[in-house]
């Protein structure tokens, strides 16, 4: 679909939007994007863009407004380094839900997540529900790939999944699902998927997925977790989490050993006020044959006054691969209805190697934003990163968002 | 005993889950503007857990899943594809858009520099938002050697090989197969000693699962190291 699909969209758009005689409403939003970056894919050449998005909602189609179409896609244009025109389709489908109060429909260019997997794809989605318990899925289409120059994919690279799920209970989800991707031809995914949520005596909520790859037969991913909320201010989390790196059935990668990864999460997220939240976590790593890492973590939202917004984090790593130690500060301050200035830097300081030593990064941003009516906004940002690679590298952008 | 144990325990659950059955989840599209504290106490009040928290990026896969997700009723599909897809649309300050893909606030710093040990931290999550080709499409740009890959430095920082002698490549590819594969998608480097006859880079359970293997993609791969009829 590509380029020429985003052109089709925007076409299609203009045309809808003029069609003032019609009952149906259209709603959404176009942002205009000018943009200036260094690109370092093309020897850090200076890269000034020009980015459409658009994004709408047309609904009220039908009567009843049970039918509707969504979409969404970026178009831009490169005026620095000649690499012309570029866009991305990301979704653009009809929807009907409710037919005979038990089947949604869903056609066209759209995301679909399952258990077992997600994709973004050309083509349907049916579910089922209002049938007792269980509701089910079914979907499959084209599996769209985005590159960094449109869309990578071809004729040959599809998916498929169908999932069975509980349906109306109210504290206890379950889903079990199957989704199958196929690369040019051959099945390169087969995985079953399950998710699992369960409410317990008002302050428990236990969770849990896993995906099941049936080409290597062992779990590619399996998660396990408690959150504990004692008041609505305090939560306490607890997770253990493995995977097994699983491979495209049609790479070589597929037929290699590898370890399994298994990591203990503890989490502590505290609202003291209105004024003061706190929150800290320990990760602990483990990436098997003895190579562990620890993974601390602090962060802070305080607004002192009303309008100002400070955001502190903080993490610090050590053990295999290398060590990281740095963090973010963020202000946000609303200067009157509808105007905001923000800024902030971030610092990280990491070591991979004894060879390679300390070194460090840092982002410094400055951003401000103002609507000029109810519907339209004007903002700006812009950055300094300072690192190994980059004595200077300042990127910027101005952009008009235009509600409809 | 056991079998009154089981009947009761039986039971129990039927009652609780019909009296789940019964109340349906709330609807949650009148509530999109509210404040999420003014949220979380009603989440409390109904036994519910407070969520959009400031764990909420790293948990909420959890909670998007397809059984009982709410996201649809306050947010579009451009509110996940921003992120996994590399939107821009609901850019706040706070975010950049610079580049091809926007760039999520888990994505800290000058992200390039960070990222060879940020992607450590759960190898999976790099997965969910980018294909397999995205970080070869980006590594493939810089020449053989320039890159300052951790476990190539064992010869000096001029010097991108393993050093055999050190025996650590095969413990760190089990590791970390999947940087492997950023720079060497077609695993051209691997088959120079794994080919058939070499070391035998299989898994334990190989002779299980193989034929898994060959149902779903043919020859494509046993081809590229083995003779055909040999493997």
């Amino acid at each position: 679909m590509g380029i020429n699909g985003v052109l089709r969209f925007f076409l299609c758009a203009s045309l809808l939007t003029a069609s003032t005689g019609w009952a149906a409403e259209i709603h959404g939003r176009s942002s205009t994007q000018f943009v200036s970056f260094s690109n370092e894919l093309l020897n850090d050449h200076r890269q000034i863009e020009l980015a459409e998005y658009l994004r709408l909602s047309i609904t009220k189609i039908d009567q009843a407004g049970k039918f509707s179409i969504h979409g969404y896609g970026r178009g831009s244009q490169d005026f620095s380094n000649g690499e012309g025109l570029n866009g991305r389709l990301y979704y653009l489908y009809g929807d009907y839900s409710g037919l005979f109060d038990k089947v949604d429909l869903r056609v066209g260019r759209q995301f679909v997540n399952l258990a077992a997997g997600s994709a973004i794809i050309d083509g349907a989605q049916i579910g089922l529900r209002n049938v007792g318990p269980v509701a089910f899925t079914l979907l499959g289409g084209r599996d769209v790939v985005f590159g960094l120059n449109g869309e990578i994919g071809h004729a040959g690279n599809a998916d498929l999944g169908v999932s069975a799920y509980l349906d109306g209970f109210r504290k206890t989800d379950l889903e079990v699902s199957w989704f199958r991707k196929w690369d040019d031809g051959d099945v390169a995914r087969d995985v079953i998927g399950a998710t699992f949520k369960q409410y317990l005596l008002n302050n428990l909520k236990l969770y849990g997925n896993a995906r099941y790859d049936i080409a290597a037969e062992t779990f590619n991913e399996v998660l396990g977790g408690v959150k504990y909320f004692p008041t609505s201010d305090l939560i306490l989390t607890g997770e253990y989490y493995q995977s097994y790196p699983t491979f495209d059935t049609t790479s070589i990668y597929s037929v290699f050993a590898v370890n399994r990864y298994q990591e203990g999460v503890f989490r502590v997220d505290y609202t003291v006020n209105e004024m003061v939240s706190l929150n800290a976590g320990y990760n602990r790593q483990d990436y098997g044959e003895d190579a562990t890492a620890n993974v601390y973590h602090v962060g802070a939202g305080i607004r002192p006054v009303t309008p100002l917004l400070v955001t502190l984090e903080y993490d610090k790593r050590n053990g295999y691969y290398g060590s990281l130690d740095g963090g973010s500060a963020t202000l946000a301050w609303d200067l009157a209805k509808g105007s905001q200035l923000a800024g902030g830097i971030t610092y990280d300081v990491y070591e991979r190697d004894a060879l390679t030593g300390e070194e460090t990064a840092r982002r410094y941003w400055l951003g401000a934003r103002h609507k000029l009516a109810s519907n339209m906004a004007l903002s700006g940002r812009m950055q300094n990163d300072v690192n190994e690679r980059y004595h200077r590298n300042v990127s910027g952008r101005v952009t008009f968002d235009y509600d409809f | 005993m056991k079998k009154l144990l089981f009947i009761c325990m039986l039971l129990s659950l039927t009652v609780l889950y019909v009296q789940q059955a019964l109340a349906q989840k709330e609807q949650h599209k009148e509530y999109a503007d509210m404040k999420i504290s003014e949220c979380n106490s009603c989440h409390k009040g109904e036994g519910v857990s407070p969520n959009h928290d400031s764990d909420w990026v790293r948990n909420h896969r959890s909670v998007a899943s397809k059984a009982g997700s709410n996201c649809a009723q306050c947010h579009g599909q451009s509110w996940c594809l921003d992120c996994h897809q590399g939107g821009g649309i609901n850019a706040d300050l706070t975010k950049a858009t610079f580049g091809r893909d926007y760039i999520p606030k888990s994505h800290r710093s000058d992200f390039v520099t960070i990222h060879p040990i940020k992607a450590l931290d759960n190898p999976q999550t790099c997965y969910r938002c980018h294909d397999q080709k995205f970080c070869n499409a980006c590594h493939d740009r810089f020449p053989r050697g320039s890159l300052r890959i951790k476990s190539h430095l064992a010869l000096g920082s001029g010097n991108q090989q393993y050093a055999p002698g050190l025996d650590e490549h095969a413990t760190e590819a089990r590791r970390n197969l999947q940087s492997c594969q950023a720079c060497h998608p077609d695993g051209d480097v691997c088959i120079q000693c794994h080919s058939s006859g070499g070391t035998n880079p299989h898994p334990r359970n190989w002779r299980s699962i193989k034929g898994n293997y060959k149902d779903k993609a043919g020859d494509r791969v046993c081809l590229k190291c083995h003779l055909p009829g040999t493997y």
